[in-house]
Parts: C-alpha cells; structure tokens; sequence
C-alpha cells in the first residue's frame, strides 16, 4: 500500500505540481549550442 | 524500503532541476515498478521471516531478475534510453543512475537476497548487508533521506521560483511540502507494514 500511495503521491501529484514550475527545461542547453561550439 | 528511495529521487531533483521530478520518481522505484508483476505472476516472491504477518523489512525478497546486478544494470538501461531520446543525454545519464541507485540503496537494508545474475544460478552469491535487522536505525536512515531530498527539493522550487517567475513561489512552497509530507506518510505507512 506505501508504494503504490507513494508512486500515486510522487509521480502524480508531486509530479503535476512541480510541472507547473519555471524549472529549465530537459535538453534546452544543448539545443541552444551554436554548430561547432562545445 | 519505499520512502528513502522517494527522498534521494527528490534530492537529485534539487541538483539537476531539468529532469522532471516524476520521471525522477518513476525512476528511482523502477525495479520495484517491474517487481509488481513478477510478484502477481509468482516469478518473483517475498518469504516473511518466522512466516508471520509481513511487516517492515521482515522479510526475505526473491527478486532474483528486478534486484538482481545485471538485471538492475539492464532496467537502468531500459530506462535511461526513451528518456535519452527525448530529453538528451545528460537527463538519460541522471535517470539511468536514479533507477540503478535504488539498487544501492536496497544493497544496504536488504538481508543477503540480491544475486549478481538474473535468475540467482546455483553457486553465485548473494548480497545485502542487513540493516533490516534493525528497523528502527533503517526507519532513521529512511527518515533523513526523506528530510534532505525533500527540503533540498523545496529550497530549489523555491529559488528557481524567485528567480524566473515570483508569480509561482506560492505553487513552489506546495510541491515542495507535498514531496516532504509524501515522503512522511509513506514512511509511516511503510514502517507499520502497510
């Protein structure tokens, strides 16, 4: 019952809350980069 | 153990805050994840020690493929490359180590029931160093990881929140007392055999 409220709580509701947060997003640095720059 | 893994998923979060957090938890309890159908279909099981009633860390887990090092390995790659696909590298690289470190994590409480190879083949060893043996010090341990990934956690929302959107600060402080209350409801259920 722990893990299945967990994942519940964690993935879904933590996870639907913290989406809605100004975080950086997955990938944007690299997709950022000019061509021939590291 | 159930919250502890929760608690480092959130931690990891405050340190690489463009991995979402519930790839990050899905992560962090993927071979439990996997374990819940072998478990249904009898492939995998768990042997309560003295053959009570099953409670917190009182039991024996033939997860012989989920828990096994290769088959950690292999989940974590499982894991790692959709996520490579389609967020990057770094965020494959994050997660793939997440799912592999709920292995490391069961490796210090579970009770010498983790084979090196899928299947456990007769011959190799077991492992696992036990700390179940003493629920109340693993409960702790649970505990203080549940503290630090959840404060860590709420103390980045909110900075990242301060920083980029102050419109939001009220909706960071929330996510980051649902990860430390989740955390602490889950240990309690857990720690009560639930």
């Amino acid at each position: 019952m722990s893990f299945i409220l967990g994942l519940i709580l964690f993935v879904v509701v933590a996870g639907i809350i913290d989406g809605k947060l100004p975080w950086p997003r997955p990938g944007a640095a690299s997709r950022r980069k000019e061509p021939g720059t590291w | 153990m159930v919250a502890g893994h929760f608690g480092l998923a959130a931690g990891v979060k405050a340190r690489q805050p463009a991995v979402p957090l519930w790839a990050l938890m899905l992560a962090t309890q993927w071979l439990d994840v996997v374990f819940v159908p072998l478990f249904i279909a009898k492939i995998e099981t768990i042997e309560v020690i003295g053959g009570g009633k099953p409670g917190y860390g009182n039991g024996i887990i033939h997860a012989d493929y989920t828990h096994s090092l290769v088959g950690a390995l292999v989940l974590a790659l499982v894991f790692a490359l959709p996520a490579g696909l389609r967020w990057g590298r770094r965020a494959a690289l994050v997660l793939g180590a997440v799912v592999f470190s709920h292995w490391l994590i069961d490796l210090v409480v579970h009770r010498h029931d983790m084979p090196l190879l899928p299947g456990a083949p007769a011959g190799t060893p077991l492992l696992g160093f036990g700390l179940w043996r003493w629920p109340v010090l693993t409960a702790a341990a649970e505990l203080a990881l549940v503290l630090w990934g959840g404060l860590s956690y709420l103390r980045a929302a909110v900075g990242v929140a301060r920083a980029h959107d102050p419109t939001k600060l009220r909706r960071a402080r929330a996510a980051g007392a649902t990860v430390i209350i989740a955390g602490l409801v889950t240990l309690a259920l857990n720690a009560v055999g639930l």
